[in-house]
C-alpha cells in the first residue's frame, strides 16, 4: 500500500506548464475604476456595470468567512490582477483560427479538441467552451447547437446577444449578497459560460467548459449560468487546470442552474487545479459558489464532482428543491494529498412536496491533507413526504492526514424521512488480504478497492470524463472497470 | 473590565452581581476573576455562535434576574423527590447543599461527600488537585460564568479500591418566585480501581418565575475505575431552564457510562464532554429526550480520543411532539496518536407532530488512520407499516403508537443498571405518552 501511496505522493503535477501568450492585463488591485475598466473592456451595457458596482459596494461591507475547516494565508485582494485576457482576442468561428500556442496548450492538457472530435464521432460529440484566465477563447459546435435553438456561448456574448435572459436569470439563484466570494465574483467576473436549452429540447451532445488559469498573479472569476426550460435536458461538464506557480492563485467562480418544469440538468466537474507542491507551497485557492434551483415540478438537478486539485477547496454545490416532486442529487469524490485542504459538501433545501435528494460523498485523504465533508439537509415545513438519503465515507491513507464530517440536518416536517450515514476507516486489511490471496498484487488490490469505493460516484460521470477522472484519481486504478 | 452597573444587559448585571458578591464566595479569587474576565470576553452566545445556533439562550436571558437563593419549597416536597430508596442522598437547593435534608450519615469508609464550600475550606488535597482543572473557562461562556460565580455544590471522593454498592443520588432542586440564575457546581473524583453509581436529578419545585440553572459537574475517573452516571432532567415546562455542563476525564483502562434522560423543561441544554486521556478506555454515552409543547432540548456531546486503543459508543434517541425543538450535536475527535480507535455514534429521532423541529449534526474529526469510526442518524415518523401490523392484530391505534414509542425508547432505558431508577424512568415515560 505504501508503494502506491508513494507513487501518488511523488507524482508531479502533469499540467504544470506555462504557455507564453501575451496577456492583456488590468493593473493589480481592486477598486471601482478596475470594475469600470473590466466592464468597458467587455463593452457591457449600463445595467451590467451597475450590478457590478452594487455587488462591489456590498462586498466591501462583508468579511471573509472563516468557519470552514481550512487554514491558509488570506489572499490580499489588492495584490490580484482582476482582468487578464489572452491575446489575440477576437471572435473565433473555427479551430483553425485558434492561436496555435493555445492549441498546443490543449494538447498538453490532453484534451485536444481535434482529438476529441476524431474519437467521439458525430453522435457523441462534446461542445467545448474553453476559458483561459477567465476569458472564453473558443466555443465549438456552436452552429450545430444553434439549429436546435440551444444557446451555448461565453457569458460576455450572452450579455451582448441575449440580455433579456441574462437579466432575468443571473443572480436569481445566487444573489451577490449570498457570501463573500459570490459578491466578489459578481463585482469582477470577466467571463464564463452561458447556456440556454429551449422548451422540449434534449441537448444532443455533452456541453463542456475547460478552465485554465494562465497568467501569473491573476484571479479567475468566471460565471456559469445554465437554464433548462420546460421538458429539456442537458448534461454539462467542467474541467480545470492551472500551471505550477509558487504563489497561491485565487479562483472564485459562481455557477447558477435553473431547471424549469420537467427539466433535467446534469452538471459534472473534474477539478484538477494545481494543488501546490509537496511542501504545500503554491496552488489554487478554489472558493466556488454553486447552486441550482428546481424551480418547477418534476425537475431534477444532479451534481457530480471529482475534486483532486487545489490547495484549498471551499465548495458546496447545492440544490433548492422548490418545485413539487423535484429531485436533487450530489455525488462527490474528493481526494486530498500533501498539504491540500478540502472543505466540500452540499446543501439540499427541501421546499416542495415529495421532493427527493441523494447525497453520496467519498473522501480520500493522504499525506498531510485535511478533507472535510460539510453538508446541510433542510426539510421545510411544507415539504410533505420529503426524502433524503446521505452517505459520506472517508478513507484515510496516512497517519498524518485528517478526515472530517460536519453534516447539518434540520427537519420541520414529520412526514419527512431523512437518513444519514458516515464511516471513516483505512483500507481494510482483510479486503487486501482477500485480494492478495487470489493472486492480485498489493498495488492492484488497492486500485481495485479504491475504485470500488468511488464507483458510486464515478459511474455518474459521462463516459469521457469518467476515464479522465479515473486517471486523475491515479491511485493505480488500471485494469478495473469505471 | 468596564465598570458594570445594575441596569443594562444581563451580561452587565452578571458582572455587577459578581463584583458585589465575590468577597463572600469560597475559594480562589484569582481563578474567579480570570473566569469572569473570560466570560466578559465571550459574552452570552447568540444564534450566530456556531455552538449555540439552535439554542436561543440569549433571548431567554432577557428581562430582570435575581441571584438570591432563598428556600421556597417545603421539606415534604423535597422528601417526595427522593425516589431512590436506600441511596446516599445529596440535596442541592438553588445551588446550595442542604445538609439537614440530605442522607449523609453512615457513609462507608473511603467515601467522602461534603459541600464544595467545606471541601474548599478544609483544603482537601484531592479537591485542590482537581477543582476546575478540566472544564476550560475559555471554551464556553457558561463554564466561565459557573467558575466565577458558583456558591456551592457537592464534592464526592471515592478512595482507591473502594466499591460503593448503593447509588449516590444528587437532587438538584430549583425553586423561585422571581426570575433567578443559579450556578451549582459539583466535583466527583473516583480513585484508582474504585466503583460507583451516581444519579443526578434536576427538578423544579413550586416555582412562579423563570429559573436558569447553569449547573456544572466535573468527573475524574482514575485508572481501572468503573463509573455509572445518570442524569434525570425533569424540570418545569414553563420555568425550568437548565444549562448542564458535564466534563469527564478518564484515565487508563477505566469504564465510564453516562445516561441522560431529558423528560421535561422549558429549555435544556446539555454540554457533555468526555476526554479519553489514556489507553484502553471504554466510554458509553446514552441519551433519551422526549419533548412536547414549546420545549427546546439541545444535546451537545464531545468524545475526545487522545490516546490509542480506546472504544466509545454513543446512542441518542428522541421523540419530538408538539411545537418542540430537539437538537443533537455529537462530535467525535480522534487525535493523531489515537490509533486503533473504535468510535461509534448513532442518533435516531421520531417526529410525531407537524410543528416539531429536529436539528442534528453528527460530526467526526479524525486525524489518525487506523481507526473505525462511524455515525448514523435517521429521522422519520412512526412506521405506518408497524402500526398497521399491530392494528391488524386488534390493537387500537393509540395503543399501537404507544407500544412502538415504548419499544423505541426501551433501547436507551434498558441501559439503566439500577432497577429502581429504571422503573422510575419507565413510569415517567409512560406518563408522558398518555
Amino acid at each position: 500500500m505504501n508503494e502506491v501511496l508513494e507513487q501518488k505522493l511523488s507524482t508531479e503535477y502533469k499540467y504544470g506548464f506555462v504557455t507564453d501568450f501575451e496577456a492583456d492585463n488590468a493593473p493589480k488591485g481592486l477598486n471601482e475604476d478596475i470594475i469600470r475598466f473590466i466592464s468597458a473592456k467587455k463593452d457591457e451595457p449600463e445595467w451590467m456595470l451597475d450590478y457590478r458596482l452594487e455587488a462591489y459596494r456590498h462586498w466591501l461591507t462583508m468579511e471573509e468567512p472563516d468557519w470552514a475547516h481550512v487554514s491558509y494565508q488570506k489572499p490580499d485582494f489588492q495584490d490580484i490582477i482582476y482582468y487578464s485576457a489572452p491575446k489575440p482576442k477576437k471572435v473565433l468561428n473555427s479551430l483553425d483560427e485558434v492561436d496555435p500556442e493555445l492549441l498546443k496548450t490543449f494538447q498538453k492538457l490532453g484534451i485536444s479538441i481535434l482529438e476529441q472530435e476524431r474519437l467521439t464521432g458525430v453522435e457523441n460529440r462534446i461542445a467545448l467552451d474553453i476559458i483561459v484566465d477567465s476569458v472564453s477563447v473558443s466555443t465549438t459546435y456552436k452552429a450545430t447547437l444553434a439549429e436546435k435553438g440551444i444557446i451555448f456561448c461565453s457569458f460576455g456574448e450572452a450579455i451582448q446577444d441575449h440580455p433579456e435572459l441574462v437579466q432575468k436569470y443571473m443572480s436569481s439563484v445566487i444573489p451577490y449578497t449570498d457570501n463573500f466570494y459570490a459578491a466578489l465574483n459578481s463585482a469582477v467576473f470577466t467571463d464564463g459560460t452561458f447556456c440556454y436549452i429551449p422548451k422540449g429540447v434534449r441537448c444532443p451532445m455533452e456541453l463542456s467548459t475547460y478552465f485554465r488559469i494562465e497568467a501569473a498573479g491573476t484571479g479567475q472569476f468566471e460565471r456559469t449560468l445554465i437554464i433548462a426550460d420546460e421538458d429539456s435536458y442537458v448534461s454539462y461538464l467542467e474541467g480545470c487546470t492551472a500551471p505550477m506557480r509558487d504563489e497561491n492563485q485565487l479562483h472564485a467562480a459562481v455557477v447558477e442552474l435553473v431547471a424549469h418544469k420537467n427539466a433535467q440538468i446534469k452538471y459534472s466537474t473534474v477539478q484538477n487545479w494545481y494543488p501546490g507542491d509537496k511542501d504545500g507551497k503554491g496552488g489554487i485557492f478554489n472558493f466556488v459558489t454553486k447552486r441550482g434551483i428546481c424551480l418547477e415540478e418534476n425537475s431534477k438537478i444532479s451534481w457530480t464532482q471529482v475534486e483532486t486539485g487545489s490547495a484549498i477547496t471551499w465548495k458546496y454545490p447545492s440544490v433548492i428543491l422548490k418545485g413539487d416532486n423535484s429531485i436533487g442529487e450530489f455525488y462527490s469524490v474528493a481526494l486530498t494529498n500533501n498539504y491540500q485542504q478540502a472543505d466540500t459538501g452540499t446543501k439540499m433545501i427541501h421546499i416542495g412536496k415529495n421532493t427527493k435528494s441523494t447525497i453520496i460523498s467519498k473522501g480520500i485523504s493522504a499525506g498531510y491533507s485535511n478533507n472535510s465533508y460539510r453538508g446541510l439537509v433542510r426539510i421545510g415545513k411544507g415539504a410533505e413526504n420529503a426524502r433524503n438519503f446521505s452517505q459520506c465515507d472517508s478513507l484515510l491513507m496516512s497517519d498524518q492526514c485528517g478526515a472530517h464530517t460536519f453534516p447539518y440536518i434540520e427537519i420541520k416536517n414529520n412526514t419527512a424521512i431523512v437518513e444519514h450515514e458516515a464511516t471513516t476507516s483505512k483500507i481494510g486489511e482483510d479486503q487486501l488480504f482477500y485480494c492478495k490471496q487470489r493472486g492480485i498484487d498489493n498495488e492492484k488490490a488497492i486500485g481495485l478497492i479504491v475504485n470500488g469505493y468511488c464507483k458510486d460516484v464515478l459511474s455518474q460521470l459521462p463516459m469521457e470524463f469518467a476515464v479522465e477522472a479515473q486517471k486523475l484519481l491515479e491511485v493505480s486504478l488500471e485494469g478495473s472497470v469505471g | 473590565m468596564e465598570t458594570a452597573n445594575k441596569t443594562g444587559t444581563i451580561k452587565d448585571k452578571l458582572i455587577f452581581e459578581f463584583e458585589t458578591s465575590k468577597l463572600f464566595l469560597f475559594g480562589d479569587t484569582q481563578l474567579r476573576d480570570q473566569s469572569m474576565e473570560s466570560f466578559y470576553k465571550q459574552g452570552i452566545p447568540d444564534r450566530k455562535h456556531e455552538e449555540y445556533k439552535y439554542t436561543p439562550i440569549a433571548s431567554m436571558l432577557k428581562g430582570e434576574f435575581n441571584f438570591s437563593t432563598t428556600k421556597n419549597c417545603s421539606d415534604e416536597q423535597i422528601e417526595e423527590l427522593k425516589f431512590l430508596k436506600g441511596a446516599y442522598v445529596v440535596i442541592i437547593e438553588n445551588g446550595i447543599l442542604v445538609e439537614g435534608l440530605s442522607n449523609l450519615e453512615h457513609l462507608p469508609k473511603g467515601l467522602t461527600i461534603c459541600s464544595l464550600v467545606d471541601a474548599s475550606k478544609s483544603s482537601s488535597p484531592v479537591f485542590e488537585k482537581h477543582y476546575s482543572q478540566y472544564a476550560d473557562v475559555n471554551a464556553d461562556p457558561f463554564i466561565a460564568l459557573n467558575t466565577a460565580m458558583t456558591k456551592d455544590g457537592v464534592f464526592i471522593h471515592i478512595e482507591k479500591n473502594v466499591i460503593i454498592e448503593k447509588p449516590i443520588h444528587i437532587i438538584h432542586i430549583a425553586t423561585a418566585f422571581e426570575n433567578t440564575i443559579i450556578h451549582p457546581r459539583n466535583l466527583i473524583v473516583i480513585d484508582e480501581n474504585a466503583q460507583v453509581k451516581i444519579v443526578e436529578s434536576y427538578q423544579t419545585v413550586d416555582s412562579k418565575a423563570k429559573i436558569f440553572n447553569n449547573a456544572l459537574t466535573e468527573i475524574v475517573v482514575d485508572k481501572h475505575a468503573i463509573v455509572d452516571h445518570y442524569k434525570i432532567q425533569d424540570e418545569n415546562d414553563d420555568f425550568g431552564y437548565l444549562l448542564n455542563t458535564t466534563q469527564v476525564i478518564q484515565k487508563k483502562q477505566s469504564v465510564f457510562s453516562t445516561h441522560t434522560f431529558t423528560l421535561s423543561g422549558a429549555l435544556v441544554r446539555n454540554n457533555l464532554t468526555i476526554v479519553l486521556d489514556d489507553e484502553h478506555i471504554e466510554s458509553h454515552l446514552n441519551g433519551l429526550y422526549i419533548t412536547n409543547g414549546k420545549q427546546i432540548v439541545d444535546n451537545h456531546t464531545v468524545v475526545d480520543h487522545r490516546k490509542p486503543n480506546c472504544n466509545s459508543n454513543e446512542l441518542y434517541k428522541g421523540i419530538i411532539d408538539g411545537k418542540s425543538t430537539a437538537t443533537f450535536n455529537g462530535k467525535i475527535f480522534v487525535r493523531k496518536d489515537a490509533q486503533k480507535t473504535n468510535a461509534f455514534q448513532s442518533n435516531k429521532n421520531i417526529l410525531l407532530s407537524e410543528d416539531g423541529t429536529i436539528n442534528t449534526k453528527p460530526q467526526l474529526e479524525i486525524y489518525a488512520d487506523d481507526v473505525k469510526c462511524s455515525h448514523g442518524t435517521s429521522t422519520g415518523k412512526l412506521d405506518q407499516e408497524k402500526i398497521f401490523y399491530l392494528q391488524a392484530r386488534g390493537i387500537g391505534i393509540t395503543n399501537a403508537k404507544k407500544l412502538l414509542m415504548h419499544a423505541f425508547a426501551s433501547e436507551v432505558v434498558n441501559t439503566v443498571k439500577i432497577e429502581a431508577l429504571r422503573e422510575y424512568i419507565e413510569a415517567k415515560i409512560a406518563k408522558t405518552f398518555e
